[in-house]
């Protein structure tokens, strides 16, 4: 019997000398570190999906810009966004992850800057001498789409923590001065232009934007520039004038090829987020909104076509858009237009038609560039159509309407430039709903019951900052004056 | 009853099982039976009825009649016969051809049993110097539950056990409080000495309510027939030898086992039907129909108006899309075309039909459920070993149609003796589990979520069902987008669902050990045993072609394997006259391997109806896969020193190792010490006071790491224009991490009075568990939302009450009521920098782990207040809602828990029943939050202050509708601000997240068994059928009181941390039905 027992005893033993216990903890399955491009492709398909979706958990914007309006459920037309937990799930988005779209449908997942400043961090420890000379590119790219990402924050909650950011070592990061943010940002850029070399590589392949070619970022750098520089036009409008004539003297968007888009593949997950969300799900929750559709229809706009579908009320070839937050049948009115719902439909982060307006803002504003506000108003137009699938005959039949010429249409320069940027900036809510704030056109309808300045003029921090963050939460809204949506930005003085 | 109609059938299949067993197991050879006869008297010399008397450890038994006398046939192999009786030592003689007599001895300390502890080692529970519980295989299957588990409610005091409705559902099982705030904190299952995984793979999604199944807990592959005992061991000091595991309590399952010579055979079979509890379902107003309000296109606004006919008029029809019930009146003399005269396969087709409440609400969805059981063990003994089998097989069918839940569960077990040092006994249990159509949870999945919040009253579900048959393979619904698109917009038909998305799932598992018992010398035993759990589990997810959702098909394979390996000295010595001591040394190894993989098809299914992952239309997106090894070795030692069964002092001591864990800290040891002192041993004789012991511990546990929390990973995500994709994942792992404790003090006072008429436990404890493991939320800002961290402090202190007391004790009535308490009082001390600890989100409400609040609380939007507590309502009339959403609105810790068990039993005839209670605790109703919002309870409907029913229009110059909400303007002076009834008046728009908060207090009937024994003379007559027992049992009959509304409080997701919201509530079933017990 003693015979069995040492047997039994040595068996033991045996098997628990066999491995080092700790080996057992290592995850066969991933890894603990990847390549900077790996993180870099992820961050920058995570910004397209996130200005891209029409999912008013995330993105609300184009309900808020009156492009569309809700049918049953009209919570965030309505600008009740907690309801959805809306400043949650894009702050979360934009800084460290969020879970977009779960099964059945493949997963989508969120991660901007937290996985930007990891491929950062991955390229700075990376002392490889061959990548020596990509890697200034590489991290300029990283860097530019990091303030893109920076003032996309800002613009939508102003304070931010912004120094004490992606520290996963400071739990209770404190909020940064937006305006102070602003002014980092911009050097940045300066910084990320002074390391941009166009004749190095970069990301190559893995930078599904520009596909490695350094003077489309180089253009990128300078009109991202221009846009934030014009930001400051009426809170610091002589800093603004330095920075918008620095950019626009410097090499900037001059076509639609230069237009930073994040394009789709035709296959889920890797389609659009508008096909995911419109398409895919099978829900309806959208129709045209009456405030554009109507707009448009008075100027006879060529892009109505593309924009939305035609009404069943209105009849063939007739657009009909729904009234702003109420509850709307989705049988009666004009739809999202088809080519909005195509897979590959791109998500356009930065486009030129963008640029032309600042520039003719600029002129307006006496800034130092080059051409009138005319010219510029001109080429925004006929870029848009472009982009959109016109051509030359319909922008010259469009800008030669005395509503849309630009010395005949009605208004100040902030109306005439305000409502065609709002029209351009079509599907891209976020960014109309900045311009409405800083132009203050065009005219909004409040839903009923609410007034103009019921319209939010910037989200309130998350709720998980309140519990998260308190006392810097709490620091914050003080020093913006309150965590409310009625709170204006630091941009925001008009 | 007449002899000849208990002979048929089952008998003869009985007889053939009966051959079948004695071709193989001719050693144990069973011969005719004789006949016993006796009588037992009591210690005064009179009969003693009641008594049982058994032929050696088998179920072959009867009870004694009114004179203390009895007959029994038994085997010829018996010669013994145990008799028992309450209150009376027990009793063993030697069969003789004579009648026998038989005297009883009064039972001095009638707690006395034999308990399993830890590791196996049985121990009077009078000597144990900590809490322990201890119940009885019958009691567990009284009332014929699949799930032992559930079983269980009600009956150990502070055994929190919280189950829901859901067909095989998962049952959340909590011994004395959350201790850790993001691990793990359900109790440790161990069988026959081995540990059994008792984990659930609900998805998070499921879990916090949003979407999926719910699959049950692992633990329910135990059989109750099968089982011999459980015992709770509580607190820290009893499972600290248990090591890593054991600081959530150990749930110590001893099963069935042969015992002393003979055989025996036990067949159960019966069949429990029911319907649902009414109180746990929404009643619906039936004065207004399908929409949100005036928003359409008919001239009053609440219709769609289309030429439906196509003959240039316009008529009045529903707005199918809108999914709440603000619509028009009810009216029999308005005609409309509703979602089936749109339908052209429907025969109603462009039929228009009157407009008016529905005929059947959606409490007709849900059907009889039906479970039926069968059950045979058989157990046989000589003096060398034994044996036992057992089948069972379970059939439940739940309250939704087309789903199912099969069970069969085969055990084996065996001991012998190889020579007179050397024993080996093993044990082999296999299940296999099949489910279909386990309800889909949760606010974004569940039927009853849609009949519960977003309905049209006029929605005939009778309809709804003739439609799903009639036309199968279309989605023919009520909630179709528009007359002119006639798909579903947010809703399929709910007979879609079950039938078309249901799930199957599939889990065979087997369990068992292999023990080696050698006794070394007479003091020292050693124990060698291997202990194996392992199963396979597969669960496959549909969303057909034509539904709502993405056309998918999901498959989760999932491998989970547990071994240990336990070498263990016992020893127990004789030190003196007074003193005695025994203990134990040992090792303990356990591995235990998860593994899973996920896939889901991408984009839709190319072939409708064909489910397989090659049926995906775009290609598969890469499968999500874990494989997590855990190792953990351990040596420990315990001690127990006696002092004449005076005092009794126990300590033990362990040291683990952990694979999760830095190798820096990977090292940690767990003491306990604890002293019982029997002080009724120094009292004088006496009447009165029975037995009394004290007892005092003190003891700490741990719990290690998840498993690859210490290093950072990268996760891929499907290639993106041919690119690779990595992402780093949401939680910031730490590489720091360093073990988990809870410190744990326990005392406690056990008495039994009056020779074991009555007698109580009680235990105070208090518990800290500090250096808490955990992904902490954390601000965004920090580029994650979570991070492993180690801090914390939770503490729970509460008291355990047992009690029991049989007030009538007579020779043919007996009545024993056995009473259950606890309350836990839990609190988190500390947080680590942070002061809130979000669990779940639900937009503005949220469940949080608070610094200085107990785990759970409820945080939301509240009212506004003034000095008085008046609710203030602001300019339009509305309440005001308070700006934050971080008010505490709610506690989901219940005050205390409790169970009342009373046993009447007269001849043979028993009667028990179980009542559980549940005192306070908050459940937040999102069922309410939406359903009152979009008005489908009868409080929505019904007249105003003016008399008028209150949904008019506010305006209306005759009948103003509106109410006036009880409350002051914000001047101070009473609110008479008239507000519309619409959309949200009552629900989620215009009130804060506490109005939605609900007492979840209950007390219910939860059991009850009545049951008859055939009397013993009939059996004589009956050969080889020692006892028939016929009995009536029934669950969940009656919910006596409850605050919650329309649902039943204890209903939620899942097991887990996640408690206290209810959002898609399924009714509660009552059930009831007939089990038939024969022993032979």
């Amino acid at each position: 019997m003693k015979k069995l027992l040492i047997f039994i005893l040595g068996g033991i033993t045996l098997f628990s000398c066999k491995k080092n216990l700790s080996d057992l903890n290592q995850d066969p399955k991933h890894p603990t570190e990847v390549p900077a491009a790996t993180l870099l492709t992820a961050a920058q398909k995570s910004l397209g999906d996130v200005m891209g979706t029409p999912d008013y958990a995330f993105n609300p914007f184009n309900l808020f810009a009156q492009y569309w309006t809700q049918t049953t459920y009209t919570e965030e037309s309505n600008y009740d966004m907690q309801f959805h937990s809306v400043p949650d799930n894009l702050w979360r988005a934009l800084y460290s992850q969020a879970w977009m779209v779960s099964a059945p449908n493949p997963d989508v997942y969120s991660e901007i800057l937290s996985a930007l400043h990891a491929a950062k961090v991955g390229l700075q420890k990376d002392n490889s001498p061959a990548n020596e000379t990509a890697k200034q590119n590489q991290l300029a790219v990283v860097d530019l789409l990091m303030v893109y990402a920076w003032s996309t924050l800002v613009n939508v909650y102003g304070d931010i923590p912004y120094t004490q950011a992606l520290d996963p070592d400071n739990l209770q990061p404190a909020y940064d001065d937006a305006a102070t943010i602003y002014d980092d940002l911009l050097k940045r850029i300066d910084n990320d232009l002074d390391q941009i070399d166009i004749n190095d590589e970069g990301f190559g392949s893995a930078d599904v934007i520009y596909y490695g070619d350094m003077n489309a970022w180089l253009k990128f750098a300078n009109s991202l520039k221009l846009k934030l520089g014009m930001m400051l036009a009426d809170v610091n409008p002589s800093k603004a004038a330095t920075v918008v004539s620095e950019a626009a003297s410097a090499d900037i968007f001059s076509s639609n090829d230069d237009n930073a888009l994040l394009r789709y593949e035709s296959v889920t997950p890797n389609t659009s987020p508008l096909y995911i969300q419109l398409v895919t799900t099978g829900r309806k929750d959208f129709v045209g909104c009456s405030t554009l559709i109507d707009a448009m229809n008075a100027l006879n706009d060529p892009r109505i076509g593309m924009y939305y579908t035609d009404s069943a009320e209105a009849g063939e070839g007739n657009y009909a858009g729904a009234p702003y937050a109420e509850n709307n049948s989705y049988g009666a009115w004009s739809h999202i237009g088809d080519m909005l719902l195509d897979p590959q439909f791109p998500t356009d982060l930065l486009d030129y038609t963008e640029v032309e307006l600042l520039l003719a803002e600029a002129a307006e504003r006496g800034f130092s560039v080059s051409g009138s506000a005319e010219e510029h108003y001109n080429n925004a137009i006929r870029a848009s159509i472009a982009y959109w699938g016109g051509s030359d005959a319909d922008a010259d039949d469009y800008l030669a309407q005395e509503a849309v010429a630009y010395t005949t249409a009605a208004g100040s320069w902030r109306e005439k430039i305000g409502t065609q940027k709002w029209i351009a900036l079509y599907n891209r809510g976020l960014d109309a709903w900045t311009e409405w704030r800083r132009l203050d056109y065009p005219v909004l309808t409040p839903p009923a019951g609410m007034s103009q300045s019921d319209i939010p003029v910037r989200l309130t921090y998350p709720v998980a900052e309140q519990n998260l963050n308190g006392s810097n939460y709490n620091a914050a809204a003080a020093h913006i004056g309150g965590d409310r949506t009625s709170t204006k930005l630091f941009w925001d003085v008009r | 009853m007449k002899k000849q109609s208990l002979h048929p059938n089952p008998l003869i299949i009985i007889r053939l099982l009966f051959l079948a067993l004695l071709t193989n197991l001719s050693c144990l050879a069973y011969a005719e039976g004789k006949p016993v006869r006796g009588q037992v008297l009591d210690e005064t010399g009179h009969g003693l009825p009641g008594a049982r008397v058994s032929a050696g450890e088998t179920a072959i038994a009867t009870v004694t009649d009114d004179e203390g006398k009895f007959s029994l046939e038994v085997p010829v192999t018996t010669r013994i016969l145990v008799i028992q009786a309450l209150g009376y030592e027990r009793q063993e003689v030697e069969i003789t051809q004579a009648p026998l007599l038989i005297r009883m001895q009064v039972q001095q300390q009638a707690l006395g049993e034999i308990v399993v502890t830890a590791y196996g080692i049985r121990r009077n529970k009078n000597d144990l110097p900590y809490s322990a519980q201890k119940i009885n295989g019958q009691e567990i299957t009284a009332t014929r539950e699949s799930n032992f588990i559930n079983a269980l409610q009600g009956k150990v005091a502070g055994l929190d056990i919280e189950r829901n409705n859901n067909l095989g559902g998962s049952t959340n099982v909590v011994l004395r409080g959350i201790k850790s705030i993001d691990g793990n904190n359900q109790a440790l299952f161990v069988v026959d000495g081995v540990p059994v995984d008792n984990s659930n793979t609900n998805t998070y999604l499921q879990q916090i309510g949003s979407v999926g199944y719910d699959y049950g807990n692992a633990a329910a592959d135990i059989n109750p027939d099968n089982i011999e005992s459980v015992t709770v061991l509580k607190g820290a000091a009893a499972t600290a030898l248990y090591g890593s595991r054991a600081a959530n309590g150990v749930i110590l399952i001893t099963t069935k086992k042969a015992g002393r010579p003979g055989f025996g055979i036990t067949v159960n079979s019966g069949f429990t039907t029911g319907s649902i509890d009414k109180s746990t379902w929404i009643k619906y107003q039936k004065e207004y129909g399908g929409g949100y309000g005036p928003y359409y296109e008919s001239p009053d606004g609440y219709f769609l108006y289309r030429d439906i006919l196509g003959n240039g008029v316009d008529e009045l029809v529903v707005p199918t899309s809108e999914d709440a019930s603000f619509g028009a009146r009810f009216d029999n003399s308005t005609m409309i075309y509703d979602w089936k005269s749109l339908d052209p396969n429907s025969p109603y087709y462009h039929k228009k039909t009157a407009w008016k409440a529905a005929a059947n609400d959606p409490s007709s969805f849900f059907v009889k459920p039906f479970s039926s059981n069968l059950s045979i063990t058989a157990a046989g003994a000589n003096e060398d070993g034994g044996f036992s089998v057992g089948y069972t097989r379970t059939t439940d069918k739940g309250i939704t149609e087309n789903s199912s839940l099969i069970k069969d569960m085969v055990n084996v077990s065996g001991s012998y003796k190889l020579t007179k040092k050397l024993s080996v006994s093993a044990s082999a249990n296999v299940s296999s589990i099949n489910g279909k159509g386990r309800n889909n949870t949760g606010y974004n999945g569940s039927v009853a979520g849609n009949f519960r919040q977003w309905w049209q009253t006029n929605v005939d579900i009778k309809e709804l069902r003739e439609a799903y048959f009639r036309e199968k393979g279309t989605n023919a619904t009520w909630n179709y987008l528009d007359p002119d698109y006639l798909f579903p917009i947010y809703w399929n038909n709910p007979y879609w669902n079950i039938y078309e998305n249901y799930e199957n799932d599939s889990r065979l598992r087997s369990f068992g050990n292999i023990t080696v018992n050698y006794a070394a010398t007479d003091w020292l035993d050693i124990v060698a045993r291997a202990g194996m759990d392992a199963y396979h589990e597969q669960q496959e997810e549909r969303n057909a072609v034509g539904s709502v959702e993405t056309p998918s098909y999901s498959r989760y394979n999932h491998n989970y394997s547990e071994m240990n390996y336990d070498l263990i000295a016992n020893f127990h010595k004789q030190l003196s006259d007074a003193f005695k001591l025994s203990g134990l040394v040992g090792t303990n190894i356990r591995r235990t391997h998860h593994e899973s993989v996920f896939s889901i098809t991408n984009g839709g299914l190319v072939i409708p109806g064909f489910y397989a992952l090659s049926n995906s239309v775009n290609l598969l997106a890469p499968p999500e896969e874990i494989d997590e090894r855990v190792g953990v070795n351990g040596i420990f030692a315990g001690a127990t020193l006696d002092y004449q069964s005076l005092l009794i002092a126990d300590l033990t001591l362990r040291r683990d190792r952990s694979s999760t864990l830095p190798k820096s800290h990977d090292a940690y040891y767990y003491p306990s010490a604890s002293l019982g002192f029997v002080f009724s041993k120094l009292l004088p004789e006496n009447n009165i006071l029975t037995f009394g012991k004290a007892r005092l511990n003190y003891a700490e546990v741990g719990n290690d790491a998840p498993a690859h929390s210490i290093t950072d990973l990268k996760y891929p995500r499907a290639p993106f224009q041919g690119q690779p994709v990595y992402h780093i994942g949401y939680t910031k792992n730490n590489e720091d991490l360093k073990p988990e404790r809870t410190k744990s003090t326990e005392a406690g006072l056990e008495l039994a009075f009056w020779r074991n008429r009555a007698g109580l436990d009680f235990t105070w404890y208090n518990t800290h568990s500090v250096d808490q493991i955990m992904a902490i939320p954390v601000s965004g800002a920090t580029g994650y939302n979570y991070k492993y961290v180690n801090a914390g402090d939770i503490r729970n202190s509460g008291m355990e009450l047992s009690a029991f007391i049989a007030p009538v004790k007579t020779r043919n009535f007996s009545w024993m009521i056995n009473i259950n308490y606890a309350r836990n009082r839990n609190k988190i001390m500390k947080l680590p920098d942070i002061d809130n600890i979000q669990l779940v989100n639900w937009g503005t409400p949220t469940l949080n782990a608070a610094l200085g609040q107990p785990y759970g609380i409820i945080r939301g939007t509240d009212y506004v207040l003034d000095e008085k507590g008046n609710k203030i309502v602001d300019e339009t009339g509305h309440y005001l809602i308070s700006e934050t959403a971080d008010n505490i609105i709610g506690n989901t810790n219940p005050d205390w828990t409790g169970g009342v068990s009373n046993t009447l039993k007269y001849k043979s005839v028993t009667l028990s029943f179980l009542i559980s209670i549940r005192k306070g605790g908050d459940v937040f109703s999102v069922d309410r939050w939406f359903g009152l919002s979009t008005g489908l309870p009868a409080e929505t409907v019904g007249n105003n202050d003016l008399g008028n029913p209150m949904r008019n229009d506010i305006d209306d110059p005759e009948h103003p509708g509106g109410i006036i909400l009880d409350g002051v303007k914000e001047d101070g002076t009473k609110n008479d601000i008239r507000i519309p009834v619409e959309y949200g008046t009552f629900g989620d728009a215009y009130n804060p997240d506490k109005a939605f908060v609900y007492d979840a207090s209950y007390v219910k009937l939860r059991e009850l068994s009545l049951s008859y024994s055939l009397p013993a003379k009939w059996m004589q007559e009956l050969r080889y059928v020692k006892n028939i027992e016929i009995s009536f049992v029934a669950r969940n009959l009656w919910i006596i009181f409850k605050n919650l509304p329309d649902a039943d409080p204890e209903d939620g997701f899942s097991s887990g941390n996640y408690q206290g919201f209810q959002s898609g509530s399924m009714p509660t079933a009552r059930t009831y039905g007939f089990n038939l017990k024969f022993n032979f």
